[in-house]
């Protein structure tokens, strides 16, 4: 309209007032042609539109972009696939004792040696030197030379040294970690009785690691200021006994081999890999199902509430105020007790039985509050006055607009619940011993943790890893589900 | 007749870097404030009217905010290039500042008379007693009822317009020379608006105060101010007199905003027509002038070059290509719309 | 504000009695009897034991004396350790887990404050994302590998100093009480950063911040005055759950650090089946925590002029 009346009123006016700045003159003459109305595109009125993408496209685009999040859900996918599918490929039971094997690092398949004390060789007694010495020579030398007799092997490491003159007798010792002086010897391994015994065989619980043995020698009572030390690593051996418990055709000086242990193995000899699988398959249960369960009970709950209102929802929601009240770990214990399940019996379900009654009521609140908030929204109201029924409302309208919430509750709710298994079994009121779960096994990695500290941070990383993620995940979920709900990170 | 300037501010740019780019939200604006005298700033919600004052009251966060360019001086005092400390101590006493939602613009549990007090303390040196009895004193000015009483309750104890003038004691407790009032009475009731205005012209003339007033209610200006620039996209468009500003609107955009308005007159009942469409990107900002999009007047040069001001008045200017010589005459820019 | 005390006091009351009825009615819902175990046990034996504890008479007799005892304040005698009664566990035990459980929110609160407010000032720098991750990870792993880790580092960094730099287990001493202290209270510390940190960025964009940076004030003021009183405040809230995960935290801490808390005796108890004990206990903890819930909520109102003055 404006456009056309402007057309017609098109004259030559006389100017009232030259343009103010100079740059405008330089190039007038070349704009006199464009002073005309112009035509404009539908466009440059509405700016650019967008194509319009529904909720959970446009939740999943921004989720794509959260490079946290996305690595999260790869993290979760694999430790999922881990231990749901590990087994398949990963056959080894995870119940199987092997006491030759204890506490074992990870590996990757070795040969153990088939060996008895024998094979070490008889223990030297020089008859040259007296059983006492003659003379007195103080201070006492470290012996001259330390060496290994034939193949140190967990069976036995032989031992033999050099007589030191003087001596009465001498002081073995085993040490873990390279002693730099005499104070960290520690305790004595073994004294021997004479002056002429120069060998030892050790056959103290050995295992395939570094040692170092020293030998000190004694005047009778005080002993010497010098030692003499030399590295072992004894061979991984079977006795022949254990040996033939695999096979009967098995003799002394064969090599059995030994299958690998990538996460190695427990102060039972048994496989972490295959544990942390079996393990995984529980905390995913418990971790799964039981928010599964209690967020269901929570949205129907809340969704009551809020739905129906009035007196109803008062009273409802002051019951679930009173469940809030409880203290929820002691109410699992309670019920760990009261099902019966006593010290080493599976805690699952009472474990689940307690999430599913204590911890629906977030859920509850949460669902109620946004159920009230879309009962005031201007389409909910809309749509009743239209004459739309209950259900078509709470079908539409209500749980399309709250599932977001919903599944990002459930995402925070399975590391928590994950982290519960974990702490009920750690205290033992969960899993029990042998099943194993990631509670247990860091549980009894403890036990353990000075010397073989493999055993606790194995489970603990994944523990660790699958609640880290889950919350990643959740926190990338909320972000990308709602923009109201953001958070800042 | 010599201006008495207290704020002369020219050709000020403001940037900011954001993740999508860098907003031009100043992109070059002019105006002065006469003393004892109200200077009224029209726009739309993002057309730069608040960054502004904000870099005016050395408030613009930086990075990711940059001046660019421009002056702006507070009798003869340079703003925009004193020193943060310098600009501390000019916030609060030289230039005050109210705000737009005062439920918001108080410390929720700072009692009230503490919140004036504090000004006071920091600018003036008062010990605690003396500048608590200074604030009881400003409310009380404020016509707050029972000032003594209302000076140790909390924020969320006064109504709206109570909380609007314990801000306005607050932002006078040091007299500055300069008011900056950020949409003052949008957040409150029609019958407040009323009385709020009324106490800050009467202040106004008791301090000799000037004041920049800005908001979206042509109405508000049309009480407050003497003169008005308008802004749009981050530019001034038109600036004058209120008489000029109403009565000659020059802006196809001013035009706009005028009809726009509600009157209240009876017989002379117009609809009110709507602006189409929505304000540039300012990622972006168009090369040629900001409103061709959605100016009814639009002329093909206006998508090729941006306009310059022309003169109408001594006071009175427009950004628009309709003021040159060359443009068709249109008589509906100053009568179809009045 | 009184007639919100006297409610939440009320309804504390009921919780703890609720407790109480669950506990009383979970330990006789276990199969078998108490006296089970006890070997070589002659009927008379049984007799007076069963009179001792009160096991001959029928439920309800039963049900009300324990809670006529409850309400006196007290718990009975334990099962397992004769002639020891559960009050004097926890006048022994209790102490100890108080102090520990102390030291982990005060050192939970104010790392939370401090790094929180780091993190705000720093936002999207570097102190920022370092803290963040180290918060991800302190509220991801659980809180018995915190302890176990910690142990095991201090283990390996005493060796390597050749000294005892901190003790690694007991109790007794104040260098006894920082590791354990620090292990229980990491994750608690790691949620008030986070709270902390979102509760700052929240206040610093608000309008009275931007009233109070108009009004002239210094920087310095501003932080203090202004920002840090009302980010603090809604981290009180957060303090009725931290003290129930320190409080339950303590089982495991005090478990592996070796402390005589009563943490560590109330799992002991529970894996010893000793009834009278886990029945005083979990209705000593049930009331503990309810009223520490409620005492948080009461201070919450008192410091909140907000909350005060409505209610």
């Amino acid at each position: 309209m404006m456009e056309i009346e402007l057309n017609q009123k098109q004259t030559n006016s006389t100017p009232r007032s030259a343009p103010a700045m100079s740059d405008i003159k330089s190039t007038s003459d070349n704009l006199d042609s464009f002073f005309k109305p112009a035509i404009k595109q539908d466009e440059s009125l509405h700016g650019l539109s967008r194509p319009s993408l529904s909720y959970w496209q446009d939740a999943w685009i921004r989720l794509k972009k959260d490079k946290k999040a996305i690595s999260s859900l790869f993290l979760v996918s694999f430790i999922l696939a881990f231990s749901l599918l590990g087994p398949l490929f990963w056959t080894v039971d995870p119940n199987e004792q092997n006491l030759n094997m204890i506490s074992q690092g990870p590996s990757f398949g070795s040969e153990a040696i088939i060996a008895n004390r024998e094979m070490l060789g008889e223990l030297i007694v020089d008859e040259n030197i007296p059983e006492e010495p003659l003379e007195e020579i103080l201070p006492l030398a470290a012996t001259e030379s330390l060496e290994v007799l034939g193949t140190a092997n967990t069976v036995g490491v032989h031992l033999k040294w050099q007589a030191v003159p003087g001596a009465y007798n001498y002081t073995i010792y085993r040490n873990e970690m390279e002693p730099t002086s005499i104070s960290e010897l520690g305790v004595p391994l073994f004294t021997t009785e004479y002056a002429n015994e120069l060998s030892y065989i050790d056959s103290l619980q050995l295992e395939a690691i570094p040692y170092w043995y020293s030998i000190v020698a004694t005047d009778g009572v005080d002993e010497a200021m010098t030692y003499t030390s030399i590295q072992v690593t004894p061979k991984l051996a079977y006795s022949l006994d254990q040996a033939r418990a695999i096979s009967n055709d098995y003799k002394l000086g064969d090599s059995i081999s030994i299958g690998a242990h990538p996460f190695g193995t427990d102060q039972l000899g048994r496989d972490v890999m295959a544990r942390l699988m079996t393990g995984g398959r529980i905390s995913f249960f418990i971790g799964f199902f039981a928010p599964l369960l209690y967020i269901l009970f929570g949205t129907l709950y809340g969704g009551i509430a809020g739905f129906v209102g009035g007196r109803v929802d008062g009273w409802m929601m002051r019951f679930s105020d009173f469940v809030v009240a409880l203290p929820f770990l002691l109410f699992m214990i309670l019920s760990y007790i009261a099902f019966g399940a006593g010290p080493g019996e599976s805690g699952i379900v009472p474990m689940m039985a307690t999430m599913v009654a204590l911890l629906w009521p977030a859920t509850a609140r949460l669902v109620r509050g946004q159920v009230l908030q879309l009962r005031e929204e201007g389409f909910t109201q809309a749509a009743q006055l239209l004459g739309a029924s209950s259900w078509y409302i709470l079908l539409r309208h209500m749980i399309p607009n709250t599932i977001g919430v919903i599944l990002v509750t459930l995402t925070f709710a399975i590391p928590s619940a994950i982290f519960t298994e974990a702490f009920l079994s750690f205290i033992g009121m969960g899993v029990a011993p042998p099943n194993a779960s990631w509670g247990v096994m860091s549980n009894e990695g403890i036990a353990t943790m000075l010397n073989t500290p493999h055993e606790l941070i194995f489970p603990a990383i994944f523990i660790s890893l699958t609640v880290l993620s889950f919350n990643l995940l959740g926190d990338g979920l909320r972000d990308a589900l709602d923009a109201r709900m953001r958070s800042r990170e | 007749m010599a201006k008495d300037i207290v704020l002369d501010v020219k050709d000020l740019k403001v940037e900011f870097d954001t993740y999508g780019g860098v907003v031009k939200a100043v992109r070059g604006v002019d105006f002065q404030v006469e003393r004892g005298k109200t200077l009224g700033i029209v726009g739309e919600s993002g057309c730069g009217k608040s960054v502004t004052m904000q870099s005016i009251m050395g408030l613009i966060p930086m990075p990711p905010g940059r001046i660019t360019s421009g002056t702006a001086k507070l009798d003869g005092l340079e703003l925009l290039k004193v020193s943060p400390e310098k600009a501390r101590s000019i916030r609060g006493k030289e230039i005050g500042m109210i705000f737009q939602d005062p439920m918001s613009s108080m410390n929720p549990t700072m009692k009230i008379g503490k919140q004036i007090a504090e000004t006071l303390i920091v600018h003036r040196g008062y010990s605690e007693e003396k500048a608590l009895n200074e604030a009881k004193r400003l409310l009380d000015r404020t016509k707050i009822p029972e000032a003594h009483k209302r000076a140790s309750q909390f924020p969320f104890e006064f109504s709206g317009g109570m909380l609007q003038r314990a801000i306005i004691a607050m932002a006078l407790a040091c007299k500055p020379k300069l008011l900056i009032a950020d949409e003052p009475t949008t957040a409150l009731d029609v019958t407040i608006q009323e009385q709020i205005l009324d106490l800050l012209k009467e202040l106004q003339t008791e301090d000799n105060m000037s004041i920049i007033m800005i908001t979206h209610d042509l109405g508000v200006v049309a009480r407050m101010a003497d003169q008005v620039s308008v802004m749009y996209a981050g530019q001034v468009i038109e600036s004058g007199s209120v008489d000029e500003i109403f009565y000659k609107s020059s802006h196809p955009y001013t035009i706009g905003l005028r009809q726009a308005m509600p009157v209240n007159d009876e017989q002379n009942s117009t609809k009110l027509i709507p602006i189409e469409g929505s304000p540039p990107d300012l990622f972006s900002p168009p090369k040629a002038c900001a409103y061709y999009a959605r100016c009814p007047y639009a002329m093909e040069v206006c998508n090729k070059q941006d306009p310059s001001y022309t003169m109408i008045g001594e006071t009175h200017r427009a950004k628009c290509w309709m003021q040159d010589a060359r443009a068709p005459k249109n008589d509906d820019l100053h009568q179809a719309h009045l | 504000m009184k007639k919100y005390i006297f409610s939440r006091v009320v309804q504390g009351i009921l919780t703890v009695f609720f407790i109480a009825t669950a506990t009383f009615f979970a330990m006789h819902l276990v199969p078998g009897d108490p006296l089970m175990d006890a070997k070589a046990m002659t009927p008379e034996i049984r007799a007076n034991l069963e009179a001792k504890y009160g096991l001959d008479q029928p439920v309800l007799v039963q049900y009300s004396t324990f809670m006529k005892n409850m309400l006196l304040g007290d718990f009975g005698i334990s099962f397992t350790q004769k002639n020891r009664s559960v009050n004097d566990i926890i006048s022994e035990h209790f102490p100890v887990s108080a102090v520990l459980g102390v030291l982990a929110i005060l050192y939970a609160a104010l790392g939370g404050i401090l790094w929180g407010a780091l993190t705000a000032k720093y936002r999207n720098k570097w102190p920022d994302h370092v803290i963040m991750v180290l918060v991800i990870l302190g509220i991801s792993v659980p809180n018995f590998v915190v302890a176990a880790v910690s142990q095991w580092a201090t283990v390996n960094l005493n060796e390597l100093a050749g000294t005892s730099i901190l003790p690694v287990a007991g109790w007794g001493e104040f260098s006894n009480m920082i590791l354990p202290a620090m292990a229980l209270g990491l994750s608690t510390m790691a949620y008030l950063t986070r709270l902390m940190r979102n509760s700052m960025l929240d206040v610093g964009n608000s309008d009275y911040i931007r009233t109070a940076k108009a009004k002239g004030l210094k920087a310095s003021r501003i932080f203090v005055q202004h920002e840090l009183r009302n980010s603090v405040l809604p981290l009180i809230t957060i303090l009725g759950p931290a003290i129930a995960a320190i409080t339950t935290g303590g089982f495991v801490v005090e478990k592996i650090f070796a402390i005589p808390g009563l943490g560590r005796y109330f799992v002991q108890a529970v894996q010893q089946l000793d009834y009278t004990v886990i029945m005083g206990l979990t209705v000593f903890y049930g009331a503990f925590l309810v009223f520490m819930v409620i005492a948080v909520d009461v201070i919450y109102g008192l410091i909140d002029p907000r909350i005060r003055l409505a209610k």
